[in-house]
């Protein structure tokens, strides 16, 4: 309904020293409140994208190179100081394995204080209040009893919604989650992607996710842009990857998926996924069999 | 094993409120000399006999507690600090800096100690009363002792510092520095435990031989390392096995200390 | 009388067993505790090398280690001349060296002459120079050698005990030796293995040749605790100069085996720093270079239990720089300060200071603190420190121990004079005063208390000065010691060093070497090698 607007523009080289050119110019365009699948085999450069938007390639002893437009500004030309104002308040970061993300040596609750902490300055009580609703809204107990566990006493898929509940404590624009469900299992799996469509909903948050799993972003993303070797071969809705993907190695792809997860069980799911996309007017249609009762209602 | 513990505990509460109490507990003052019955056999009166001097070896033992116990965890805690300092930083932060540290720790592990040592004894000067050559000496005990310390942990840093929690830390706008003292400090703690309790009984030990370069705990004031010493001379130990009794207190206490402390309550 | 007759048949007994003993290839053993630096007679400067010249050399004088008079040796007679500094031998006759080369004035004087000349820097040789100039030397034929000096040498005749003649004719050089014994073997950091000389002219009373032992093995040895440890097996059957402790520990095992000799040359002594440019308190330098001070501390020493304590016994309270052990030369009217706590405390406060009960103050209202600083892992003086501490704390004076290792100590003592009291011992290992003259002298570098000064800085230590230069420059020796005797008693007087302890000697002699005769002057247990032998019986030795 509403104009929807540019939230992130990219165009993004990197490299490491052993291994130069894993994005090459890669472009890049994202909308407010839209849902982005990032699809790529593994080595094809999905989690450098990840770390190098948020500016945190250097951890890995990266390089990057290129301009990072996010909400007006290029995030490349802003100091440290500020690009650390950015990342945790309007852009947030979800792991792909959950325990090891979480540190061990510390309460539940103090990584989340911290998490709030980094950004506002203010009594304990806000504090405990702001992280005692988030836990809420990812479907985690919001009881002090829980905030004094350690990662350790959490099973992997209460950790990953901490995990997702430090990253959106402070409400971010984006969130990136690479791989958030690979390392759950299918049902924790469906529960997670129910709670990112629910969290883009609510909050209208974009969210970019990163996955090796065609299957599994179709049902979610707006639209899925596919990534090889460093760079994105095609951008489009899943319809359209799904029924006429361009490049050859998009085709090869889908090609790749199993059939009955397409056609078999439910004659019209891809068909389905495939009509009610619509990107310009953000929508999201309806995935009956992977997330049946929650897909409909992200459909405003 | 808990009952282990619990002995071991009630050991230690019971030797540290000896120490702290040597005052009242002691029979006579650790300094007197008996110069009647130097090297005595245990007696009522001389509960572990006597020194070459005559001196009660309890109350030496006592005394020596109070001064051995007290100090070396203190230079010990000394000494695990500055090493939790450098080889946090250095681990954490990698590179040039990381490199400089080690560089450091390197030297100051081959540094000739001794002659530093001696070049300290000749800065210091001649009329200390023993309580300040006592303070001086552990504090040098502390601040030389990081070195070997400090490369464990900066090794345990490094592990860190591609740790995914640290990377989500980062994520959320936390600062370098609050990333070091909040996520990667509580994640050495176990480290930084062992390295205490390791250092202190290597520090009741190395007092003892800084005696030797007039930088130790000075006479008359007894201390664990001192009375150590005493064990040199063999036959006077054939002749009173109760001259072992500080050796059998510092493996004790040492033990307990070990026991007491378990490292797995530092790491949930 | 009857036993006395017995003793004698028991030790002619012993006597007639002789021969079967001595060519049976008796061996004795001992250590060396350092390795020897030389093996020239004239380069000797180290206990180790000194060993091998007393067993080896043969010289012209010798002082008897047990009545510390001079013997003829290779001199038959001699005769000093011109206040000292003409000296005239007749030779003895028909010698030949180890090596069968017969021995002549002329090597003597060849001797004399190598040994003075001033490119070689002998130790030995530097003893006999009073003063600049030519030594010369003439052997006007094979029986008389004539020696004169370019001035007065004081203690002339006793300076020859350390002069071992070398051939002038042989080409083995220090391998031609005219003393009992001779180098044989030699592995560098293992063992000297020494050989009887079969040349040695010496006889015992039945006629038969010196020495009876065929060889020595000396095995150089450092740690105190290994030598302990052979002695006890057997491997060795002499130790010199033993601790108190391994004396105690070894007298529990085996009492036949150790002997106390008594008080040794050597003193332990403490000193205070009166250095007048010495980076100490001037208040403190005033109390060190008080006599009153001096001798007030000196009182409150309890010499008697340092003796008891720190050296089980095995010391003597020192009364001066002359122990009572060099017979000729100790002053006997002279006694040991006794310990008397209550006359240092009237001295002191006759001199303005204060004492509460507990703490001594100066007149000006500083309390009396300084320290001691001696050589760190020497337990005896540890522990001698730590008891005159307790001395001290009873006349309200606080003293702290700092030890210090050897060369600190030094840099301290003799160039930064960075100290207040010192704790060290002196070793003596010659009876004559002249030895000393270079610590009495207070223009001497090793005038401890206050070094080269270049007028005296008190009355007393110019006149003992006086003294000193007075019995170095007569050959009376009853003059001389009239002199020094008053050198003694200034010392006495004014306690520039405080004499704590004369340590005994003790030493360690297997019951299976007879003809043992310890001394308290070095070479305490071998000083008689030649008539030494062990027995087969294992038991022996006299008493």
């Amino acid at each position: 309904m509403t104009r929807t607007t540019s939230l992130l523009s990219l165009c993004l080289s990197a490299d490491y020293p052993d291994r130069p050119n894993v994005l090459r110019t890669l472009a890049l365009e994202m909308y407010s409140g839209e849902i982005l699948g990032l699809i790529g085999q593994s080595g094809s450069g999905k989690s450098t994208l990840a770390l190098a938007i948020l500016r945190l390639l250097h951890l890995h002893k990266g390089n990057q190179r290129g301009e990072i437009w996010f909400q007006g500004r290029n995030l490349m030309g802003v100091s440290e100081r500020e690009m650390r104002s950015v990342r945790g308040r309007e852009l947030g970061l979800v792991l792909q394995s959950p325990l090891s993300a979480l540190n061990p040596a510390l309460r539940i609750g103090t990584q989340l204080e911290e998490a709030w902490r980094a950004h506002v300055k203010g009594s304990d009580d806000a504090a405990r209040k702001a992280i005692l609703e988030t836990l809420l809204s990812v479907s985690l107990p919001a009881e002090r009893s829980f905030l004094r566990r350690y990662s350790s006493q959490l099973s992997v898929g209460q950790a990953q919604r901490v995990i997702i509940a430090m990253a959106i404590l402070h409400r971010p624009s984006l969130l990136i989650a690479d791989e958030p469900t690979s390392a759950l299992d299918t049902i924790t799996q469906s529960e997670i992607l129910r709670l990112f469509a629910q969290l883009s909903r609510e909050l209208r948050m974009g969210i970019l996710y990163i996955s090796h799993d065609l299957l599994s972003v179709a049902a979610l993303c707006h639209r899925i842009a596919i990534l090889h070797a460093g760079q994105i071969l095609e951008c489009a809705p899943p319809a359209q990857i799904f029924g006429a993907p361009q490049h050859v190695y998009t085709q090869k792809l889908v090609a790749a998926l199993p059939r009955g997860a397409l056609l078999d069980s439910d004659g019209d799911k891809v068909s389905s996924v495939v009509a009610s996309h619509e990107v310009e007017e953000s929508v999201k249609p309806s995935v009956e069999s992977s997330i049946p009762d929650q897909i409909p209602s992200i459909v405003r | 094993m808990k009952l282990l513990r619990r002995t071991a505990a009630a050991f230690l509460i019971a030797v540290f409120i000896a120490a702290l109490f040597a005052g009242v507990l002691v029979p006579v003052p650790y300094a007197k000399q008996f110069r009647d019955s130097p090297n005595a056999m245990p007696s009522r009166i001389h509960l572990l006999g006597t020194d070459e001097l005559g001196r009660d070896l309890f109350s030496r033992l006592l005394y020596g507690s109070r001064i051995s116990l007290l100090l070396a965890p203190a230079a010990s805690l000394l000494a695990t600090i500055i090493a939790a300092l450098v080889g946090g930083v250095a681990g954490y932060a990698g590179g040039w800096l990381e490199r400089i540290a080690l560089g450091g720790t390197d030297l100051a592990m081959s540094l000739p100690w001794l002659f530093l040592l001696l070049a300290a004894r000749a800065v210091l000067p001649l009329n200390l009363s023993p309580a300040a050559s006592l303070l001086i000496t552990f504090a040098l005990l502390g601040f030389f002792g990081w070195a070997a310390s400090a490369r464990v942990i900066c090794a345990g840093a490094r592990g860190l510092r591609d740790s995914d929690f640290v990377l989500q830390a980062k994520a959320c706008g936390c600062s370098s520095r609050r990333v070091l003292l909040q996520q990667v400090l509580p994640n050495l703690r176990p480290a930084l435990f062992a390295q205490f309790l390791i250092s202190i009984p290597v520090f009741i030990l190395t007092e003892a031989n800084l005696g030797i370069l007039g930088l130790g705990v000075s006479e008359p004031l007894p201390s664990w390392g001192g009375l150590l010493r005493g064990l040199e001379n063999w036959s006077a130990v054939q002749a009173n096995p109760a001259r072992l009794a500080p050796l059998l207190l510092l493996l004790v206490v040492v033990s307990c200390f070990q026991l007491v402390l378990r490292q797995e309550d530092f790491a949930p | 009388m009857r036993n006395h007759r017995l003793a004698l048949l028991a030790a002619s007994f012993l006597l007639a067993a002789l021969p079967a003993t001595a060519q049976s290839g008796a061996e004795l053993r001992f250590v060396l505790r350092s390795e020897p630096k030389t093996f020239d007679p004239m380069l000797v400067d180290d206990e180790a090398s000194e060993t091998i010249r007393y067993l080896t050399g043969g010289v012209l004088i010798r002082v008897n280690r047990k009545t510390q008079a001079l013997e003829p040796e290779l001199g038959v007679s001699w005769k000093v001349s011109e206040g000292g500094k003409k000296i005239s031998f007749r030779v003895r006759e028909g010698l030949s060296f180890s090596d069968g080369t017969p021995f002549t004035a002329e090597d003597v004087a060849f001797t004399m002459q190598k040994l003075m000349d001033p490119e070689l820097h002998s130790p030995t040789g530097d003893s006999f120079r009073s003063s600049q100039g030519q030594v010369r030397v003439t052997a006007p034929d094979p029986r008389n050698v004539v020696i004169e000096f370019p001035s007065a040498v004081a203690g002339l005749e006793r300076l020859f005990d350390q002069v071992a003649i070398v051939s002038s004719h042989s080409p083995k050089k220090e391998a031609a030796v005219l003393g009992p014994f001779a180098i044989a073997e030699y592995k560098p950091g293992s063992y000297v293995l020494l050989r009887r000389n079969s040349y040695y002219w010496k006889k015992d009373a039945q006629g038969r040749k010196l020495p009876y032992l065929d060889s020595i093995r000396l095995d150089v040895q450092q740690n105190r605790d290994l030598e302990l440890l052979r002695f006890k097996r057997g491997e060795i059957q002499l130790i010199n100069s033993l601790d108190a402790s391994y004396f105690e520990s070894l007298a529990k095992e085996a009492p036949a085996a150790v002997r106390d000799i008594g008080p040794s040359l050597d003193s332990e002594q403490i000193w205070f720093n009166q250095v007048p440019s010495s980076p100490i308190p001037n208040y403190k330098k005033k109390w060190f270079r008080s006599t009153s001070f001096r001798l007030a501390i000196s009182e409150a020493i309890n010499r008697g239990d340092l003796c008891r304590v720190v050296f089980s016994g095995h010391a003597r309270p020192a009364v001066g720089p002359v122990s009572p052990a060099n017979l000729f030369w100790f002053n006997k009217s002279l006694e040991p300060n006794p310990y008397d706590p209550q006359s240092a405390l009237r001295r002191l406060q006759q001199d303005g200071f204060r004492f509460d009960g507990h703490v001594l103050n100066d007149p000006d209202g500083h309390s009396v603190e300084f320290s001691v600083v001696t050589n760190a892992g020497n337990k005896y003086r540890e522990q001698m420190a730590a008891m005159i501490q307790q001395d001290l704390e009873q006349i309200g004076v606080r003293l702290n121990i700092v030890t210090l290792d050897f060369p600190s100590l030094i840099e301290r003592i003799s160039r930064t004079f960075d100290y207040e009291l010192c704790l060290l011992g002196l070793v003596n290992v010659d009876l004559d005063p002249s030895a000393q003259m270079s610590v009495w002298l207070s223009s001497s570098s090793n005038h401890q208390w206050n070094p080269e000064q270049k007028t005296p800085a008190t009355s007393w230590e110019a006149e003992i000065d006086r003294l000193m230069q007075a019995q170095a420059s007569t050959n009376d020796q009853k003059q001389r010691k009239s002199y020094f005797d008053q050198v003694q008693k200034i010392v006495w007087d004014q306690q520039p060093f405080i004499y704590l302890v004369n340590k005994n000697a003790l030493v360690a002699i297997s019951p299976a070497l007879a003809n043992t005769s310890p001394v308290v002057l070095r070479p305490q247990t071998f000083w008689n090698i030649e008539s030494l032998y062990l027995s087969n019986q294992g038991r022996g030795g006299d008493q």
